[in-house]
């Protein structure tokens, strides 16, 4: 395959940066002339794939929702020759993803309800001083060009526990697990990240599950928009802020964690994992069915690596579990071949005040009602083969692993009558469970479809270049 | 008309075929049929509820007399019908993946096909040969193949767990329901709303 | 060959359309304006009348050319097709949309060429041509096949109830599950069989492209 020309290829779209401060900016171009101005002035700016001898204090990346593009008139061929459901936008495609009723559009941020978002430029920095040079930075282009106008921007960042930064959400559980493996991106591979050879290794997927402009897993070029050189080395986020119910969540886990098994204080950490699939330190319940193991989460050879063919009952990780939707692995059979163009990359960080720990008295509602939860922002080569079809298919239903309409517990959204099962033996430890009345743990605020182009095609869209023949 | 209903997917292709070729064809759904291994990846794929071939010969399209004009075509033409559970673009994508040579062998004495991988060409040309559904009925419309499946498992066991229950003691009743829990735990998702087609 | 699989049979059939010029509109329009307008629910006359699983009428207009070097041609007739995946075997299934549903059928039935004047309550005429429509089905899978549609709908009713049951009598006594299992068991016999099409579901199409 073609060598990977990281100085083409924004770093963000490459691999996650483990900055712990981070604002997200949506910005609102005023014309095209002069939000192509700004762009000429953002390119120098604008953090590459390429491999950092010293971590920088911020980075800079960029991305358009296609009414962006739309605003900086490009040609009508390109602009209709982008995938449908980018076109249409995340708020057009709700009822495919199942956003309605209390993740309806009514209860988005202000700038996720309007359609004036063009841009997404993200400052990911060391340190809330970086950030904030960074930002007074971006404020001064944006003067100076008149380029755009900022609508709004959303601060994420890592959550500290006793001093250190952690990749940790708010409900408790370590995230960050489980991104793939692509071929030709240069990142510590770890057993299990990419896909199931037969025989029973993993191979780095196709890097055109990522990237545009490469072969991907059915052994083609992806669709992507005209010209080929403004597609290439370009990629497809979805980004969606998801609020989370702290309150709601603890006093669900503590009030069925009495009930679930043996009800003893060590049940409620056993319903967390069971939820997910890994314990809330990270430990994948495949694994280590019975208690987290900090040896395994911390050996990268070991947290990722793990398949549920010799647990089709569902017995060890439940069928239903978190991570064993949006990542089946080889429990549909056939090695795993039928996941491996279902697989996203992703980025995300919490947002909002930390949550008090679980062992001190807050009112639920109070602790619901504060605007934190998470910023889910996704990559892949398809949004509609990837991202889409795993949170229709998978998350907000069930057929593909058997359980008819059951939906995901921790994010799906729940209306009633509605049921997660806790697979189980015969042992008190580990009995059959299941809940009802199930409460919706996160809530979506708003979001929208993103692409994040190459260095070259950045360049094109800044010198009004972009010509689909 | 539409081709969905509810969980399930009606699928029409025709593709003609020269009929010097039909033969192999036939020996390759003979031998589909009498030797059930080669059936096993299509059974594990799990979300076809019923589908059937069926070969048209040119010179066999029904002809019942009075002002029909007879047909007598060149090629023969193959039918194929499918009623399958989930997504037009899932449903191929899982065949081009997973059973792509099974496929070749069915479809590759079809008039310009193009094989079924890579996906993309495939599907255009499924598009292309496929045609709309007029009326399509089905008496379950809330349930998929694993639906039904999961039905019948469920019911076995609960048939089985009631028919001893009368007899046992608590604590024997206990035990016997806990192994009907544990048989059905896995197929006891509720049926409903397909996921909006897109 | 298999149009049987397990206790279900795959019947196929080609009915050529009248082709009348004075028709207007058209026969095949006609046929398609009516199943446009036909109901799938439970009053549809394939869930009425006995059998019928799964099945489909398609008005094919004529095959599809696939482009040079593939020669193009034509059909000279239309044909209805009726694919159905049902209990028993073709003359049993037949006769009873027959006798159930006579009129629904000569609905459809009696713009193809052959079919009998007195229409299907001529059952022997009826099946008869049906018989001649009729294509043999070259290979037939039908994965999950040994249930009658009614042993179907009833053991989708009852998984639901039982679900129900497991889920609410999760942490009560033995004794107490013992007997509202029975009271249950006895429930669900005295249910009479549920309606076919009963459960309809909306159809939400949020298609944008190259899909569908």
């Amino acid at each position: 395959m073609s060598k990977l020309n990281a100085s083409d290829i924004q770093g963000f779209s490459l691999r996650g940066y483990n900055l712990p401060f981070a604002r997200f900016l949506f910005l609102h171009f005023t014309n095209a002339e002069k939000g192509r101005l700004l762009l000429t002035r953002l390119l120098p700016l604008i953090t590459t794939g390429q491999l950092w001898d010293k971590k920088p204090d911020a980075t800079l990346n960029i991305a358009f929702t296609h009414r962006g593009l739309v605003a900086l008139e490009l040609p009508l061929a390109t602009l209709i020759s982008f995938p449908p459901e980018f076109q249409l936008g995340m708020k057009a495609r709700g009822t495919i993803l199942g956003d309605v009723g209390l993740n309806a559009p009514d209860h988005w941020d202000k700038v996720w309800r309007e359609d004036h978002v063009h841009v997404w430029l993200a400052i990911n920095a060391q340190s809330p001083e970086a950030l904030t040079t960074c930002f007074t930075q971006m404020q001064t282009l944006l003067e100076e060009t008149g380029g755009a106008t900022l609508l709004d921007f959303q601060d994420a960042g890592a959550i500290p526990i006793d001093g250190q930064f952690t990749t940790k959400e708010h409900f408790g559980y370590t995230d960050g697990f489980g991104n793939p493996d692509y071929l030709g991106v240069c990142r510590d591979t770890q057993p299990g990240q990419g896909k199931l050879m037969p025989g029973g290794t993993w191979a780095p997927l196709a890097t055109g599950e990522l990237l545009l402009g490469y072969a991907d897993e059915a052994g083609e070029l992806p669709v992507a928009p005209v010209p080929h050189l403004f597609a290439s080395n370009g990629t497809f986020m979805v980004y969606r802020k998801l609020h989370e119910n702290v309150g709601t969540f603890r006093e669900f886990l503590n009030e069925s964690g009495k009930r679930y098994g043996t009800g003893d204080d060590k049940t409620k950490e056993k319903l967390a994992a069971k939820i997910v699939g890994r314990w809330r330190d990270g430990t994948p319940v495949e694994l280590s069915p019975d208690a987290p193991d900090a040896a395994i989460v911390n050996d990268p050879n070991r947290n990722v690596d793990f398949m549920f063919g010799q647990d089709l009952a569902g017995t060890r990780c439940p069928v239903g579990a978190h991570i064993r939707r949006t990542n089946p692995r080889d429990a549909f059979g056939f090695d795993g071949r039928l996941v491996h163009r279902r697989r996203i990359s992703r980025r995300g960080l919490p947002y909002g005040p930390v949550a008090p720990p679980e062992d001190q008295p807050v009112d639920p509602r109070e602790l619901d009602q504060a605007d934190r939860g998470i910023v889910f922002m996704a990559l892949n080569a398809s949004l509609s083969r990837q991202f889409e079809f795993v949170q229709q298919q998978w998350i907000s239903y069930g057929n593909d692993a058997h359980l008819g309409n059951e939906k995901d517990l921790l994010i799906g959204h729940h209306g009633e009558g509605e049921r997660f099962g806790i697979q189980g033996d015969t042992t008190a430890a580990n009995p059959p469970f299941f809940c009802s009345n199930l409460p919706n743990f996160v809530e979506l605020r708003g979001g929208d479809y993103f692409f994040i182009p190459s260095i070259t095609a950045l360049g094109m869209l800044a010198m009004n270049l972009v010509d689909p023949r | 008309m539409s081709n969905i209903n509810g969980k399930v997917y009606a699928m029409n292709v025709i593709t003609p075929m020269k009929p010097s070729k039909t033969w192999i064809l036939r020996l390759i759904f003979w031998v589909l049929g009498v030797w059930k291994p080669a059936q096993a990846d299509l059974i594990q794929l799990k979300f076809i509820q019923f589908a059937r071939w069926v070969i048209v010969p040119a010179g066999s399209f029904p002809y019942l007399g009075g002002r029909q004009r007879k047909d007598a075509m060149r090629y023969d033409y193959l039918f194929f019908f499918s009623n399958f559970n989930g997504t037009w673009n899932q449903y191929i994508d899982a065949f081009s993946a997973v059973l792509s040579d099974g496929l070749n062998k069915i479809w590759r004495w079809s008039e310009k096909f193009p094989g079924s991988v890579p996906v993309t060409p495939f599907k255009n040309y499924i598009t292309s040969v496929q045609y709309d559904t007029d009326y399509y009925f089905s008496a379950y419309p809330q349930a998929t193949v694993n639906d039904v499946e999961a039905a019948h498992l469920v019911n076995i066991a609960f048939e089985s767990l009631c028919t001893t229950a009368s007899s046992q003691t608590p604590e024997q009743f206990a035990q016997s329901y806990l192994q009907f829990v544990i048989a059905s735990q896995s197929h006891l998702g509720a049926t409903g709303e397909a996921p909006a087609v897109f | 060959m298999s149009s049987k699989s397990g206790n279900v049979y795959g019947l196929t059939l080609l009915c050529p359309i009248i082709d009348d010029p004075g028709a207007i509109p058209s026969h095949d329009l006609q046929i398609r304006a009516h199943l446009a307008k036909l109901s799938l629910g439970p009053d549809s006359p394939f869930a009425v009348a006995p059998g019928t699983h799964l099945a489909r009428l398609v008005v094919l207009d004529d095959v599809i050319y696939v482009g040079a070097p593939s020669c193009e041609e034509h059909l000279n007739s239309k044909y209805l097709v009726f694919e159905s995946n049902c209990d028993g075997d073709r003359d049993s299934y037949l006769t009873g949309l027959a006798r159930k549903i006579p009129d629904a059928l000569d609905a459809i039935w009696s713009h193809c060429v052959g079919y009998p004047d007195d229409g299907a309550r001529n059952i022997p005429a009826f099946l008869q041509y049906m018989k001649r429509c009729e294509i043999e089905t070259t290979f037939f899978f039908a994965p999950v096949n040994d249930k009658t549609r009614t042993q179907t709908l009833v053991a989708l009713r009852n998984k639901a109830y039982i679900a129900h049951f497991i889920a609410s009598h999760q942490g009560k006594p033995p004794a107490e599950i013992q007997r509202n299992i029975g009271a249950l068991y006895a429930r669900l016999k005295s249910l009479p069989d549920p309606e076919p099409a009963a459960i309809q579901v909306s159809r939400k199409m949020a298609t944008g492209g190259r899909n569908e």
